[in-house]
């Protein structure tokens, strides 16, 4: 049971720090949503269920009850996050926010030089 | 009329700077507050009022006079918004899709204009509705969202929770609701009217407790005077509950007024 959970931990501090170092390391808006949506997603999946796990060690009825919350949580967020990532990346588009590419910026570097 | 009330709010302003002078000083160990009022509250406020969260019972049955003013702000602000800014000018131009053909029609006239039904929808002039994901999630989402608000409004004496922060939590599905779909889809469900009516009642319901209480030979707002009706047990929670509904009704109706008219800019039709 503690395996379990230590695993789920860890799994989940490594989404974590992907998706911390993605956000600080990736070009543009679109491109930062990508790791904020997905990585923190399934960070959030992992622990909470391995502290969901840590928490039936002394398993009774409030316990459980307390794991059915958190794991209720996981299921909420698991919907809200991917759609509200959507609903930004919908509004960056309606804004006029072009998205990043190699070669436009190559472009600009190349007439700057000029 | 504009330089009296200019005077007036100058006036009022000035006071109530020169009544903070008066105010301790933050955090001062030798005010009432701190040298009485506290230890009171947390020594005594389990036995008085058999509610265990200490803040309910301090905010709602100590000071209760204190919030149901602040309630009546609440409802203030709903009223000052809608004074400032309702325009019911009618709107000139209408825009409908045809929804087989996709064709959009711009209908100049105000007399003639088109029943939105199967074939025409109606749509706003610069918000397009966002599409099928984000309408479905929200869709879904909403009704647990409703259910949370009321959890937080009725648990509000045996947890942290109560009628404001539920009535926050309520007040911002119905904006999800508006911003997920349109305006229109929000005003066809909850009209001003209703909310107009919800965010006084709200502040009724509680004074209404308030003055009950008083016909039934109590203080004001002094809820163990409803033990011959609701019975002994717990009598100040159910009191605290009762006035916590009315605080979360006033806030969730001031809620969506104000954004409903800070959107539309007044004029009810569209906005995000």
């Amino acid at each position: 049971m503690n395996f379990f959970v230590v695993i789920c931990l860890c799994i989940g501090f490594l989404f974590f720090l992907g998706g911390t170092v993605g956000i600080i390391r990736m070009p543009d808006f679109y491109t930062r949503l990508h790791p904020a949506g997905k990585l923190d997603t399934l960070g959030l999946f992992a622990m909470v269920s391995g502290l969901a796990a840590y928490n039936l060690h002394h398993f009774s009825l409030s316990t459980l009850l307390l794991s059915v919350k958190m794991m209720l949580i996981v299921f909420f967020v698991l919907h809200s996050i991917p759609t509200a990532t959507q609903a930004i990346v919908d509004a960056g588009m309606r804004a006029g926010l072009s998205p990043f590419t190699r070669k436009k910026t190559s472009q600009l570097q190349g007439t700057g030089e000029e | 009329m504009k330089l009296l009330s200019l005077i007036v709010v100058c006036l009022t302003g000035g006071l109530l700077l020169y009544g903070t002078a008066d105010l301790p000083d933050w955090g001062d160990p030798n005010t009432p507050a701190s040298l009485h009022l506290s230890k009171y509250y947390i020594e005594n406020a389990i036995r008085d009022t058999e509610v265990p969260n200490l803040v309910t019972a301090v905010l709602a049955d100590y000071r209760s006079i204190d919030t149901m003013l602040e309630t009546a702000v609440v409802f203030c602000a709903g009223l000052a918004c809608f004074m400032l800014l309702r325009d019911f000018t009618p709107k000139k131009d209408h825009y409908y899709r045809h929804v087989p053909s996709g064709v959009i029609l711009h209908v100049k006239n105000p007399d003639r204009q088109i029943i939105a039904g199967n074939e025409f929808e109606d749509m706003d002039k610069e918000w397009l509705p966002p599409d099928t994901i984000i309408k479905t999630v929200c869709r879904m989402l909403i009704p647990f969202i409703q259910i949370y608000a009321l959890y937080v409004v009725a648990h509000g004496d045996f947890s942290p929770g109560g009628g404001f922060q539920g009535g926050v939590i309520l007040g911002s599905s119905f904006i999800l609701l508006a911003i997920s779909y349109n305006l229109k889809y929000l005003l066809k469900r909850v009209s001003e009217k209703f909310l107009g009516i919800l965010s006084a009642a709200g502040v009724l319901v509680y004074m209404g407790i308030g003055l009950a209480a008083m016909v039934l030979g109590g203080n004001f707002l002094d809820y163990e005077k409803y033990a011959p009706i609701f019975g002994e047990h717990h009598i100040r929670a159910l009191g605290m509950l009762g006035v916590e509904i009315g605080v979360g009704m006033s806030v969730t109706a001031v809620m969506v007024i104000i954004y409903i008219n800070i959107v539309s800019e007044g004029k009810h039709d569209e906005g995000l």
